[in-house]
């Protein structure tokens, strides 16, 4: 029973808040619209949940992905004033979100500082150089192409119905997450890392490398984040992603609940962020108070994973 | 005196019966020593003596007196010490500290009294003839077998209850080098001399039948033999193991081929090892032996870690890594299995392919699962690895097939060199068996290998020269027929 709850808890607790929800709000939570609308307010936590599941499957933590999103989103719409064009900005952003991940990654496999303190110094100083670049204040305005702004509120019709771009863009970059960690060569050897490192070592795995890699597409999608977040609100602040790093842990952590032997899995990160999401979504309609709504959240995560962590405890 | 008898003791494990009606008896200033292959049912009966896991039927009797110890706590109280084979120490704490843990501490004013403390720890070492260990050291500074030599001492301190009368040594020589263990054995026959009686587990044939009095032999949960250790013979013990079940029927060291060099080493520096130079034939099995710090277990770490100038089949090689290594076809077992070896919570086939992905793939980028499970189940075939399957944890494999992954690893591609460390250690006698004669195959089949391993007759068994390393350096190459334990013994030491 223990091992059941610590395996299935969030799936199960998942299922029970949408029937929650279902039943609170009836005529509003199940229309095509509303999920809709929470596919999309939660598509920035999928794609940096999805980039930190890479880094948590070597048993590495990204603190700074907050900070890189905040970044991108500033380096943008730089450009934009500037006069760039989206062709130009936006991969320009991605650029900059890579090379700060990748300095992560140096940090952590070249210089051997430990993850929590390398990427704590890079969120606090990424961060910094959002707010010097901009200011400390919103860009927004005409500067802000139309088409940038745009892309967030537009969709692609399936039948009737529109998916919205950043959903489109959010289950593209989960499945290339899977696909990465569960069908290549390099996943296998990340997840040997996360096992035992100074034995995945021995047995010819090049860990350097790969944790540049690593960290390296950890801030290339916290880019990607910063970039829709921007998008959506076709204006850049330097403080927008500053939520986005403590709900992808979690989402991952929660994930992680339900693999088998304790390993972030990209498919069950997705359970994760949806499972966050419903519940943002739902206590909002609610009109429940936003600090009791932190209250809630923060409670289900340290039920879930000490469950999980009750079962394996059990099991050892 | 009959100090501790054990009669018909049986214990399952839901459907899993561990013992099935085992005796014994050991008499007070006797060593009984307790042998069977893994899964015999030893680690059941001293769980049971240690209060850990309670008997499902039986009967224990100290001294006379029935007992059924329900906590470690009350098993202390009776008078009974354990020694395991995992120590249970605290590394950063100093040995006075580590004696006297969960132990009230001498106090003075309400103050530790730190001085008293060391006094008592310096006392209770030298009861077992130890004067060479300070109590204020580091534990971490110390050697393994200093460590061994503190928790036993830990053992002898008698604050409450009971003064020890029973000592339980469950595999203490697995980890110790052989000058280490000479000192265990010097207080094992103390203890017998104090009265006290000894249960000693042990895979080692050789140690058993000079220290012990009497041996009890465990099979499938129940007592198969107890035979007079002074007539007793290592055929006789193996075969009331494994129910006499033909085993290692290759027996001998394999012959020197005297062709073409696996893997020159022409210099190998760093990490402790000093102008270290040496030729490992194709088809040959050369064990490295050596006392604790001279070498012997560095030696192929540095090998893989890029210490030395290298040559395979003859050319330059660029090993500067373990990654280099495995791509060249030289192959790695380490130490220390659950350490540095194997990814515990994962799959079987997932732990043999790691280092051979390289080949395993599609487009050189996407993995081939299928090929994947084929090279895993093909290698754990060869090395007769016994899983449900190849989807079974690593984690919950007995010892020996533990270690049989990882052989069954390093055969899995292409192989010229294999470097072994402790290839062995803590494994049944059955299992060893196994891996001496895939290693004789291996080595028939045109590859090199070399064994580094602490077990002299392990060395004299199955290989045909053997390097001594001193001090950091190659001290001594001789052909395992030339030796025998003492002068191999001796060459370690530096008095021939």
């Amino acid at each position: 029973m223990a091992r059941f709850l610590s395996r299935f808890g969030t799936p199960l607790g998942f299922l029970l808040l949408i029937a929650f929800f279902g039943f609170e709000l009836p005529g509003t939570f199940f229309t095509s619209r509303n999920l809709i609308n929470i596919s999309q307010q939660m598509s920035m936590l999928a794609v940096v949940s999805a980039t930190m599941t890479v880094v948590m499957a070597m048993g590495d933590f990204d603190l700074s992905v907050g900070s890189i999103a905040s970044l991108a989103g500033i380096v943008a719409a730089i450009a934009f004033v500037a006069g760039a064009p989206p062709l130009v900005a936006v991969p320009l952003a991605l650029a900059v979100g890579l090379a700060a991940g990748l300095v992560n990654g140096f940090l952590v496999a070249y210089v051997g500082i430990m993850p929590f303190i390398a990427t704590l110094g890079a969120l606090t100083v990424f961060s910094g150089l959002a707010f010097r670049l901009s200011d400390g204040k919103t860009i927004f305005g005409a500067a802000i192409p139309a088409a940038f702004g745009g892309f967030a509120r537009g969709g692609v019709s399936v039948g009737g119905v529109t998916i919205p771009h950043l959903t489109l863009v959010a289950a593209a970059v989960l499945f290339l997450v899977w696909l990465f960690l569960e069908q290549t060569v390099l996943g296998r050897r990340l997840y040997a890392i996360g096992g035992n490192a100074e034995a995945a070592r021995l047995a010819g795995v090049r860990i350097k490398p790969l944790k540049l890699l690593a960290f390296g597409l950890s801030g290339l999608g916290a880019a990607a984040a910063g970039l829709m977040l921007a998008s959506r609100v076709a204006s850049a602040n330097p403080t927008q992603g500053a939520g986005l790093m403590l709900d992808a842990i979690a989402a991952v952590f929660l994930g992680m609940t339900m693999s088998e032997n304790g390993e972030p899995r990209a498919p069950f990160t997705l359970i994760g962020v949806l499972l966050l999401g419903v519940l943002g979504n739902g206590l909002t309609q609610l009109d429940v108070d936003s600090y009791v709504r932190d209250i809630i959240t923060g409670s289900i995560i340290i039920v879930a994973v000490a469950a999980g962590s009750l079962g394996k405890a059990r099991e050892g | 005196m009959e100090l501790l008898s054990i009669r018909g003791l049986a214990k399952a494990y839901g459907g899993a019966v561990a013992l099935r009606g085992a005796s014994l008896t050991l008499s007070a200033g006797q060593t009984l020593a307790l042998m069977g292959e893994n899964g015999a049912g030893k680690s059941t009966l001293i769980k049971i003596l240690a209060g850990a896991v309670a008997a499902d039927g039986g009967e224990i009797r100290l001294a006379g007196q029935p007992i059924a110890p329900r906590s470690p706590a009350e098993a202390h109280r009776l008078g009974l010490r354990f020694i395991h084979q995992e120590l249970n120490i605290v590394a950063g704490l100093s040995v006075a500290e580590n004696l006297w843990l969960g132990r009230p501490y001498p106090r003075r004013f309400g103050l530790v009294d730190w001085r008293a403390l060391h006094a008592r720890a310096g006392a209770a070492l030298a009861r077992l003839g130890v004067e060479h260990i300070a109590p204020q050291t580091i534990l971490s500074r110390l050697p393994v077998g200093d460590r061994m030599l503190v928790k036993i001492a830990s053992a002898f301190i008698d604050e409450s209850g009971e003064p020890a009368r029973v000592f339980v040594m469950d595999e203490p020589t697995a980890a110790l080098t052989a000058q280490e263990s000479q000192r265990l054995f010097r207080i094992v026959a103390a203890l017998r001399a104090r009265g006290c009686g000894v249960l000693y587990v042990s895979h080692r044939l050789d140690e058993v039948l000079t220290l012990a009095d009497r041996i009890t032999v465990l099979r499938d949960g129940q007592t198969a033999a107890t035979l007079d250790a002074e007539t007793a013979t290592k055929a006789a013990l193996i075969a009331a193991m494994t129910g006499g079940r033909a085993i290692d029927s290759a027996g001998g060291p394999a012959e020197a081929s005297g062709a073409a060099a696996a893997l020159t080493v022409e210099a190998l520096s760093g990490e402790g090892l000093d102008d270290v130079a040496f030729t490992l034939g194709r088809g040959e099995i050369l064990g490295v032996a050596g006392l604790a710090g001279a070498g012997a277990e560095r030696l192929t770490r540095a090998l893989v870690n890029g210490a030395g100038r290298l040559r395979l089949d003859g050319k330059p090689a660029a090993i500067r890594s373990p990654a280099d290594a495995w791509a060249q076809g030289v192959a790695l077992c380490p130490r220390e299995r659950r350490a540095q070896g194997l990814l515990l919570m994962q799959d079987v086939a997932r732990n043999i392919a790691l280092p051979h992905l390289s080949r395993l793939n599609r487009w050189r980028f996407f993995l081939d699962r299928r090929r994947e499970l084929g090279v895993a189940v093909e290698a754990g075939q060869r090395v007769r690895l016994k899983a449900r399957g190849p989807r079974q944890k690593v984690r919950t494999l007995s010892g020996g097939n533990q270690q049989k992954a990882m052989f069954a690893r390093a055969i899995a591609g292409p192989l010229r060199v294999l470097l072994l460390d402790e290839p062995t250690r803590g494994v049944d006698v059955g299992a060893k068996f196994d891996i001496y004669a895939l290693l004789r195959e291996l080595a028939r089949a045109g590859a090199g290998v070399l064994v580094a391993s602490s077990d002299q007759e392990e060395l004299l068994h199955i290989c045909s020269r053997i390097l001594v390393m001193r001090d950091g350096r190659l001290a001594a190459s001789a052909s395992a027929a030339d030796l025998t334990p003492q002068t191999l013994l001796a060459l370690c030491y530096g008095e021939s």
